[in-house]
């Protein structure tokens, strides 16, 4: 049978903070007793909330209930020695009530701040990923639930140990963790650790670790963050580690399938190009030979739709291209001149305002640039000037490409990005799914009859005006 | 010619009859030196990247006219259209403004102009408004006109949207 009691004196802490209590109280009563036989009791009273603080501090259940025994004591020892006299009486009654305020208030403000801790431990307890969090020191201060599920090793078995225990549990060996490197200030972690890399302040990398998964192996992407006090300085870090296996397959399993596509769709490129310049070659010799005016122009209309499909040709090659290489900061007046390097502008001005303006995008952003100009070039737009600007607006910015030719029909503007055989060709699904990759989106808003206008919207934390600080 | 070239860079400009043709171009942050250079006799009038644009005029090379853009909270304002007195009388001015204006245009563009140059102005769709017209900002610029722009020879403008 458990005698009541028995579970908190059994561990160490509560043993040694109740043992101070109780000695402490005993103490401080047995001076006040002493004071109160020798008529001296001015100061001595005050050190009865030594016992009182603290009680209500480590125990605020309990610390109003230790205030009134501890008062009540003092008013009996008070009564029972002192002279009976009014003013003396009303004196240890103020000291009683104050002693019970003061354990009152202390226990109130320490159970709203064991509240607010238990609030945080819980949010970091039932955390869907695994999580930990050390102290400056290097001890585990928390160990949730999710990790213990992922490593098998118990809360109660790794709180407070330091020397690198969290590491034991992931690698077999007592080894830095990005917690770890958080709390020891190590400089140029970048250069030291290339694998790790910082994400919105977090410190993140990837590992296989093998033995994990009774050795089946396990893909872990961990992310640590430090934990500062008031004045900003580090007092721990917290690591969460998510098991992102299944999605490192998925990728690798579309990689593969991508690569055996792409070699496919190589070999089909190259046999058509092949065929191509044959037919190139046959319509050259064509020319030659045949020299009725409507020949000739049958064997140049045959050459228009050759050239049409060395087009399609180029455009597949750019499908396959998209997303590879990772996005990065482009400076848009030189992905513009790189299209028109591509195009004959013939009689049609074309200016070009981006000077300054960078975005954050596939490196691929050129060949959006040569649809849309490609597109404003088509005879059949009659457009005699094309301009693209830029639009600073509240929440985002937009390139905007304009010509003055007839413009888009209403009813074509709903279907315009998306991929079809007829006018539009392929050009325009692929600028849309180049810009989709960086948040960037594309619409086009001009009127029809007056001129096509499309407009690159980009988000906020996607563009830069070289010189401007936002 | 087309002298609006902003897409050919300063170092491989047109060439026509032997020699390069004037164009304007929006200047980067790091040549706004060679407008205030030309600004020196305008007021002392320097360009700030954060938040104005350039349209500079070169002619072989050298920055001959300016004309600025600069954002305000509420609006932005045209100013600073001055070109160096010896390149004076050749169309530059007329061309910094036009590369500025096509620039600029999906926002509404406000001025104050000289009173004798609002008839060059209104060419470029700049429109006469009374001062109670302009963004707050912009206003409290000629603050020290006390309300009496006539005395003080300009005329506030402003240009709507569009090209």
């Amino acid at each position: 049978m458990m005698i009541p009691g028995s579970a908190i004196l059994s561990h160490p802490i509560h043993r040694n903070r109740i043992l101070a209590l109780i000695s402490l109280t005993v103490v401080t009563l047995g001076v006040n007793l002493f004071g109160i036989m020798n008529n001296f009791t001015v100061v001595l009273p005050h050190l009865l909330y030594f016992p009182v603080i603290l009680a209500s501090y480590w125990y605020p259940r309990r610390g109003l209930a230790f205030s009134i025994g501890i008062a009540s004591l003092y008013g009996i020892v008070s009564f029972l020695f002192l002279p009976l006299e009014i003013l003396a009486g009303m004196v240890v009654v103020m000291r009683i009530v104050i002693l019970v305020l003061i354990g009152g208030v202390v226990s109130f403000l320490s159970w709203n701040l064991a509240r607010s801790e238990q609030q945080l431990q819980d949010i970091i307890e039932f955390l869907p990923d695994a999580t930990f969090a050390i102290d400056k020191e290097g001890r585990i201060i928390a160990w949730n639930r999710a990790i213990q599920m992922m490593t098998g090793r118990p809360k109660a078995a790794m709180l407070n140990r330091d020397n690198y225990e969290y590491a034991l549990a992931f690698y077999g060996e007592r080894r830095l963790m990005l917690a770890g490197l958080i709390v020891s200030n190590e400089e140029h972690i970048r250069e030291k650790y290339p694998q790790i890399r910082q994400e919105a302040g977090n410190l993140v990398s990837e590992a296989f670790l093998p033995h994990f998964h009774g050795d089946r192996g396990v893909h872990l992407r961990f992310s640590a963050t430090a934990l500062m006090d008031t004045n900003g300085k580090v007092t721990g870090a917290i690591e969460s580690v998510r098991d992102v296996t299944e999605q490192v397959m998925t990728k690798t399993a579309l990689e593969n399938t991508s690569n055996r596509l792409n070699t496919l769709a190589g070999i089909l490129r190259h046999d058509m190009s092949r065929t191509l310049a044959v037919l190139y070659g046959k319509l050259q010799f064509g020319v030659m030979k045949f020299g009725a005016p409507d020949i000739i122009s049958y064997i140049a209309d045959l050459k228009e739709s050759a050239n049409a499909i060395r087009r399609q040709i180029d455009t597949s090659r750019e499908f396959r291209d998209i997303g590879v290489t990772p996005p990065a900061w482009i400076v848009v007046q030189d992905a513009i001149e790189t299209a028109a390097a591509r195009l004959d502008f013939g009689r049609v001005t074309f200016h070009a305002w981006t000077e300054r303006l960078c975005v954050f995008s596939d490196p691929h952003l050129p060949t959006v640039f040569y649809h849309l100009l490609h597109n404003a070039l088509k005879e059949s737009t009659g457009s005699t000037r094309i301009i693209i600007t830029y639009h600073i607006r509240e929440n985002n910015c937009a390139i905007i490409i304009e010509d003055n030719g007839t413009g888009i029909p209403d009813a074509e503007k709903g279907t315009l990005f998306v991929q079809r055989e007829d006018r539009y060709g392929k050009g325009l699904f692929l600028s849309y799914e180049i810009v989709s990759l960086t948040g960037m989106s594309l619409r086009e808003t001009g009127i029809y009859r007056e001129g096509a206008r499309f407009e690159i919207i980009i988000p906020s934390e996607g563009y830069r005006i070289e010189g401007m600080e936002r | 010619m087309d002298r609006l070239q902003p897409f050919i860079s300063v170092s491989s400009p047109s060439v026509e009859n032997g020699s390069a043709v004037p164009y304007v171009r929006e200047l980067r942050a790091a040549e706004f030196a060679l407008a205030d250079n030309v600004w020196l006799d305008y007021h002392d009038t320097t360009g700030d990247p954060a938040v104005d644009r350039i349209f500079a005029v070169f002619d072989d090379g050298e920055v001959v006219s300016v004309a600025r853009c600069r954002r305000h909270k509420d609006g932005l304002e045209v100013d600073g259209i001055f070109t160096t007195d010896s390149f004076r009388k050749k169309g530059y001015s007329r061309l910094a403004v036009s590369g500025l204006v096509e620039a600029c245009h999906n926002d509404d563009l406000y001025m104050y102009a000289v009173r004798h140059l609002t008839s060059f102005y209104q060419q470029f769709g700049f429109d006469p408004i009374p001062e109670s017209a302009l963004p707050p900002v912009i206003r409290e610029r000629y603050t020290w006109a006390g309300g009496n722009l006539e005395g003080a020879e300009v005329q506030p403008m402003r240009r709507r949207v569009g090209l």
